[in-house]
């Protein structure tokens, strides 16, 4: 099956990793109603190069991978820097 | 009998033979052999009956390229007679016929095949009345559809699985594979080599151009058939009832060409032989495929076959040249038979070939050895990315493959001669060894990288396709399926490839067009005016071969979770069910099952129960963040609860709906101990994993659902009865308050303790290391007078006291608000996740709530899912209903319409037997609604 | 009804009907353009020129005719929902198959032989019995059965009692069934091409012109061309088109894969689906026997198949029918699923006047085919969205009013 690489653990079968969904870029705290509203349910789809959150299971680590989610190849995987 | 004597037949032996039942008479075989072959060597050609018209068919390519030699054996259908072993006892049958094969009534079809044009059953079928065809029609249609049969008794033992991994993985152990294994493993790479036959060898096997030795320095696999390539070359191969999954380094794929047939008028008469089926049948099986043979050699491959009829001493009637074969004289000259310029117009027989027409002229023959031409086996390398063209000159399909780490090698590549396929083995190898990194096996000069391939000009016969005005020039032997067909679909409007294919069914068969899609795509070239290559072939997907759905599941064992007190809930003869993957106890004994849970929640109520809560998630959260960290998830105050406190907790998602609920207990200032429901906390711990990725605060957290167990001691009694086990927990009312968490020993095993409600009772829950549960479980019990209780108790001690169920009364929208809950949801905190969709959906205004209702005592036929109703219309319903043991009424919660939802409201509902009955709001809870039980001090 | 067949026989040249005609000349401008040549789209054109008399109509269709994932359904046609909202909306369009083939002139072989899902949890069952009740005060054929019936309809089934997956009881839905999909869409095709409607295949719409808040210019590969009326049609693709017309549609595209099995003579005469196995099997009249199950599980704008996939599928076939373990996979395919977040679709106006949406298909758009087809037609007709459509409006989820059809459990995605 396909691989996925885990930044730590190196290339694993993709059925070790639980699909978390797009990157969302955050809403402003003054957005109205009807704007968060749109942004709760704002789709990321394009056809195209896609950053996501991804999960290796046994290890619980979590990531990030730009993906084209056309080809479904990977372009890279990399841990993520948080903004606490 | 049709047999041969030694040398020919390679395969079989000899010594052992092997009886088998056909249409219900004995057939003696050989082991080593096919159903098939064996059958031939009878005489017997006809092994099946087409779809479409039930026209006697037998083995074309006998490659299992066909539906033709689709049989029944025992409860198996559609059993490639060509491909399958004789065996000891088999019971072999015909499909689809009625009556028997030699005398099928259906064939009568075949009498009004002018009348069922391509596409008829669109155009009728339809009347007179609106229920025609699901009535009359279809089931008629129904019935003459399908091939074997299935048994709905059969039994089949479970396939199996494995992997393998590999540098190199060569698909096809013909001349250009094996050149291309043993190259690379002499490079040194890890090399498997699969051939679908029972040795390596591949058309080397059957026909006199050299026999190759066994290869060495590499793993071979027989008898294995590679189905399908998938992405990162992660590719399934069939072997016997086992799938290998395996991922390769490298992939070649060296699977050859498929044998095309000739389309005239009744083509597809039993005895109608490609030229590779011919020697397959000579020298492998030992059998003479007839007595008196013609030879279509539109190519010289029908030369071999000549010359293997002639070494089997049957005699060629004729050689039928389309074409000169310019270097390939002298060999006609050898075959003393006559040579015919000219094609094969038609077949002439009744149930096999008995003559055949080139031009006026009719030539009596029991075989037809047919060749024009191969086309590339283009299905694993086009699902692997691979484009099919079409050279036009020489009028085949060409294979491009731009894929890094796959090659194609050999006659799938377009090399038809011998020596250029192994020489485009030889490169294919070297290519994989220079992506794998290793050094060259051989001088590159030593590699061709283009071979020189004098035969690839006579390779491909271009066969004209115009249509026999009189039919029966079949394109599809699976779908009978004539040019005209095609021809007439192409008029219809389908004129694109996939439209042509849909409409006609054209290779849509078990054969998914392996002999059909070359000359359709042609035919529709030509009816539309377009280039074959714009016109194409359906697209090829997995599998390249069937696979039986038993080596797909292979043992399918669908995993268990069992607690650590599994064994005790057996013992005491608990009605154990699935939640899940988990198990627990719903009840305990037998008989009158209202009757025991409601004795369980009398327990319950006035002494003590004890119920298993293992299954519960257990995360522990540390760091010195924890307390913000729990915060931002949950939607009460957990930054400033105090060591040693226990707090309910509830989690909303982005949208604002509750998703789990618990308790939390801090530990420290940096460790919480926070339960999570059974269903919810493998997603409650991705979901902490994935925020804290985001926030980065310093927080980890442990999953210990598994490694710890849980007891839950309630009722009045609990307190004594945990007070006399030995221990360091001072279980005293003001030692001990309510919602507080104790850690220590108890009777022997370290435990967290809480003191909690839900039950409505005095209630503590003991969570201990999992090995230790069962000695702390017969210590409380030892107490004598504890009660165990299971799942259904427990719900309804719970709905008593209106606590929600996550999962059963929330469902994926609903809000704290809806639910009641507005007092878990803090005010104060700046920011917890749902928050702020907490607030819109306050604002956008609470539509509907979720209530405890109380029916009169007597009520019937309520159950959950029933709805409520606000003027005849549905407006909710019940999500929790019971007949509450203590209150001695059913109780429910359920969803009303928020104007309904006051304490004290009648509402509306209808039960399951259709009567409309009436409820009131109640307050929250039904049952002490104070709490004094559950927070009692003494 | 069979005697339309003796035409064939007993004339010399075959005599042809013309199902499809060939794809014309771009014209400068059309009353409607359609995105999307799948049965949505087809169903729609035959609408507006048979029962609105609006005959300007241009289908662009980027592939072969109802390529996407019309061609790719596995044809299950049901309608057992949760809200009523969806129950009316889909038990007008398993009304609509019912006179199909009539409407047409043409066999969609609409086969109304039930659909049986089975519950092997209590959770499942009490969503079952939601569904009953809500389907019955609906009026649809719907109920709640125990495992005894279960038996009886499908005596084949494996039943697992005492076991992890045991057959507690179904949702017997006697109004569900299947119909051959691509004769839909040649049907609709071809009634509407008759009067007037242009089916242009091999025409990629690329973009839109878009000015004063309406669509002015539909650019495709072929030309651009004026539109009076705009309809996005195009399944898996509608995202990324509505996009090029300035529209965000909260959909995420996942593939949803199914195989088909070797033909053979009938036994299963009924939809069988297991909700805990994520797989449901029907038997065409082909003999094959389809086997679907769940979406993939990230987005993916692919047909691609995989072998994972086909091993959960056939661990779920052969849980429920164990004897299947000697039939044979012929082939397995994908389609491209427009998922919405509360898997309903998205049905009406669009922020821009002239542009009209049938969007958010999901994995339960061939069961809508001819309701869609007829409503959309109405809103481009008339200019209004019907009564029936106004729940699947695009600004439901900005009103957070969501036509919630997920279940207990909020979506995973």
């Amino acid at each position: 099956m396909k691989l996925l690489t885990c930044p730590l653990n190196g290339p694993r079968n993709i059925d070790e990793f639980q699909y978390l969904g797009p990157l969302r870029p955050e809403l402003s705290k003054d957005a109205p109603d009807a704007a968060w509203a749109v942004h709760l349910f704002r789709a990321e789809n394009r056809p195209g190069p896609m950053v996501e959150w991804w999960r290796h299971t046994p290890s619980n680590t979590v990531f990030l991978a730009e993906r084209h989610t056309v080809t479904d190849t990977v372009l890279r995987t990399w841990l993520p820097e948080p903004d606490a | 009998m049709m047999r041969l004597p030694a040398p020919f037949g390679t395969r079989i032996d000899r010594a052992r033979p092997v009886t088998f039942r056909f249409e219900g008479r004995a057939v003696q075989g050989f082991a080593g052999e096919t159903i098939a072959s064996a059958l031939a060597a009878q005489g017997q050609m006809m092994l099946s009956r087409s779809f479409k018209y039930h026209r006697p068919r037998g083995a074309f390519g006998l490659a299992g390229a066909e539906a033709n030699t689709l049989v029944q054996v025992g409860a198996e259908p559609n059993v490639q007679a060509d491909l399958r072993n004789v065996a000891e006892g088999l019971e072999v049958s015909a499909q689809n016929v009625a009556g028997s094969l030699a005398f099928d009534r259906t064939a009568a079809i075949g009498l009004f095949a002018r009348f069922l044009p391509v596409g008829f059953y669109y155009r009728t079928f339809m009347g007179p009345s609106r229920q025609a065809w699901l009535r009359f029609w279809e089931p008629r249609i129904r019935a003459l559809a399908g091939l074997g049969r299935v048994d709905p008794a059969a039994r089949f033992p479970e396939g199996e699985k494995g992997h393998l991994h590999c540098d190199l993985l060569v698909v096809g152990a013909g001349p250009a594979g094996l050149a291309a294994a043993e190259l690379a493993a002499r490079g040194g790479a890890d090399v498997v080599l699969c051939d679908v036959g029972p040795e390596p060898g591949g058309t080397m096997c059957h026909t006199p151009k050299g026999a190759a030795g066994p290869p060495e320095g590499l793993r071979v696999m027989t008898g294995a058939t590679c189905t399908g390539w998938f992405a990162d070359n992660w590719l399934s191969v069939v072997q016997g009832g086992m799938l290998w999954r395996v991922r390769a380094g490298q992939v070649i794929l060296a699977v050859g060409g498929i044998e095309q047939p000739a389309v005239f008028r009744n083509n597809d008469l039993p005895g109608i032989l490609s030229a590779g089926a011919v020697q397959r049948l000579i020298r492998l099986y030992g059998v003479m495929p007839g007595r008196r043979a013609v030879v279509l050699a539109g190519t010289p491959e029908g030369l071999d076959a000549a010359e293997a009829l002639t070494a089997a001493a049957i005699p060629v009637a004729a050689i039928v040249l389309p074409r000169p074969l310019p270097g390939h004289e002298a060999r006609i000259a050898a075959l003393s038979a006559e040579v015919i310029s000219g094609r094969i117009d038609e077949a002439d027989g009744r149930g096999r070939v008995a003559r055949v027409r080139v031009g006026n002229r009719w030539i009596s023959c029991d075989i037809l050895a047919v060749a024009v031409g191969q086309a590339p086996a283009w299905q694993l390398p086009c699902q692997a990315g691979a484009t099919l063209g079409h050279d036009t000159a020489a009028g085949r399909f060409t294979l491009r493959l731009d894929r890094p780490g796959v090659h194609l090698a050999g006659t799938v590549n377009g090399y038809a001669g011998h020596a250029a396929a192994i020489a485009d083995g030889r490169r294919a190898g070297q290519a994989a060894l220079r992506a794998l990194g290793l050094p060259a096996a051989d001088e590159p000069a030593a590699i061709e990288t283009a071979p020189k391939d004098p035969d690839a000009a006579l390779a491909f016969w271009h066969q004209p396709l115009a249509p026999d005005p009189r039919g029966k020039d079949f394109v599809d032997f699976d779908e009978d399926l004539q040019v005209a067909d095609l021809v007439n679909a192409v008029a219809e409007g389908y004129r694109e490839l996939e439209l042509v294919k849909r409409f006609s069914t054209v290779g849509m068969g078990p054969s998914q067009g392996r002999h059909s899609a070359l000359a359709t795509a042609r035919i529709v070239a030509e009816a539309t005016a377009r280039e074959v290559a714009e016109v194409g072939v359906a697209t090829a997907r997995p599998p390249a071969m069937p696979e039986a759905l038993g080596t797909l599941a292979g043992h399918g064992h669908t995993a268990e979770r069992r607690t650590a007190l599994h064994a005790r809930h057996l013992a005491l003869g608990a009605d154990m069910r699935p939640v899940g993957a988990w198990w627990r106890p719903y009840l305990y004994g037998a008989g009158d099952r209202a009757a025991r849970i409601a004795e369980e929640v009398a327990a319950v109520r006035g002494g003590v129960g004890l119920l298993d809560v293992s299954t519960l998630g257990k995360l522990e959260v540390r760091g010195p963040d924890a307390g913000e960290f729990l915060d931002r998830l949950y939607t009460m105050a957990h930054g400033t609860q105090p060591v040693g406190r226990v707090r309910y907790c509830l989690m909303l998602n982005e949208m604002g709906a509750v998703v789990d609920d618990g308790v939390a207990l801090r530990l420290a200032d940096d460790r919480f101990y926070v339960t999570s429901t059974t269903g919810a906390v493998a997603r409650v711990y991705a979901d902490m994993a994935l925020w804290n990725a985001q926030w980065g605060l310093r927080v980890d957290v442990a999953n210990l659902t598994g490694a710890f167990a849980g007891l839950n001691i309630t009722g009045p009694r609990a307190r004594a009865v945990l007070a006399a086990l030995p221990g360091d927990i001072d279980f005293s009312g003001d030692a001990f308050p309510y919602l507080s968490g104790r850690c220590g020993v108890v009777a022997g095993v370290p435990v967290r303790a809480m003191r909690i409600g839900f039950t409505g009772e005095l209630s503590y829950e003991l969570h201990c290391p999992a090995s230790l549960a069962p000695a702390l479980w017969d210590a409380v019990m030892a107490a004598g007078e504890v009660r165990p209780y299971g799942l259904e108790a427990s719900r309804i001690l719970r709905l008593e006291k209106g606590h929600i169920l996550i999962g059963q009364d929330t469902d994926a929208l609903s809000s704290p608000d809806e639910l009641g809950m507005a007092w878990a949801v803090s005010s104060k905190k700046p920011f917890f996740v749902g928050k702020r969709s907490v607030e819109m959906r306050r604002r956008l205004g609470v539509a509907r709530r979720l209530v405890p209702l109380a029916f009169p005592a007597g009520t019937r036929g309520l159950g959950e899912s029933c709805l409520v109703l606000a003027d005849g219309v549905p407006a909710g319903h019940l999500t929790s209903v019971a007949l509450s043991p203590t209150l001695g009424h059913p109780i429910a919660l359920a969803w009303v319409p928020a104007g309904l939802a006051m304490p004290g409201t009648r509402v509306t509902v209808r039960a399951r037997d259709g009567a409309v009955v009436t409820g009131d709001v109640a307050g929250h809870a039904f049952y002490d609604a104070g709490n004094t039980r559950q927070e009692v001090q003494k | 009804m069979v005697f339309r067949l003796l035409k064939y026989g007993l004339s010399r040249q075959y005599p042809v009907t013309g199902d499809l005609p060939p794809t014309p000349e771009l014209r400068a401008h059309y009353d409607v353009v359609i995105v999307g040549g799948g049965g949505h789209g087809l169903a729609c054109a035959h609408h507006l020129a048979k029962y609105h008399g609006i005959r300007s109509v241009a289908v662009l269709e980027k592939g072969w005719l109802a390529g996407g994932n019309t061609a790719r359904n596995t044809t299950t046609i049901r309608s057992n929902y949760m809200t009523m909202q969806s129950i009316a909306f889909y038990r007008e369009a398993v009304a609509l198959y019912g006179s199909m083939s009539e409407e047409l002139d043409f066999n969609v072989m609409f086969s109304q032989r039930g659909q049986l899902t089975l519950a092997h949890s209590e959770a499942t069952l009490r969503a079952f019995h939601l569904r009953a009740e809500t389907g019955r005060h609906m009026g649809i054929g719907i109920e709640v059965i125990g495992p005894d019936e279960v038996r009886a309809r499908v005596p084949e089934l494996h039943m697992d009692q005492g076991g992890g997956l045991e057959i507690l009881g179904g949702l017997w839905h006697p109004d569900g069934g299947t119909a051959r999909h691509d004769a839909v869409a040649w049907g609709y095709a071809r009634e509407a091409s008759r009067r007037g409607v242009e089916i242009h295949q091999r025409t990629a719409v690329t973009g839109f012109a878009v000015q004063g808040g309406r669509v002015t210019a539909v650019n495709t590969d072929r030309g651009t061309i004026g539109a009076g009326a705009v309809l996005i049609a195009c399944g898996g693709m509608n995202y990324d088109m509505a996009l090029r017309a300035g529209v965000e549609l909260p959909i995420r595209c996942f593939p949803l894969q199914a195989m088909v099995t070797e033909p053979v003579k009938p036994w299963l005469h009924t939809l069988v689906s297991s909700v805990s196995l994520h797989t449901y099997l029907v038997q065409s009249s082909r003999g094959e026997v389809v086997i679907g199950g769940g979406s993939d599980p990230y987005q993916l704008y692919s047909t691609r198949s995989t072998l994972d996939l086909k091993e959960h599928l056939a661990e779920g076939a052969v849980h429920l029918f164990p004897f299947l373990r000697g039939l044979k996979v012929l082939r397995q395919w994908a389609g491209i699923t427009d998922m919405t977040p509360d898997y309903s679709p998205i049905m009406g106006a669009s922020p821009l006047e002239n542009l009209w949406l049938d969007c958010g298909w999901g994995t339960w758009g061939f069961k809508a085919t001819p309701v869609a087809g007829k409503r959309m037609a109405e809103c481009i007709a008339t200019g209004k969205v019907p009564d029936i459509l106004a729940p699947f409006a695009l600004s439901r989820f900005e009103r957070f009013d969501l036509v919630n059809e997920m279940g207990a459990t909020a979506a995973s995605h």
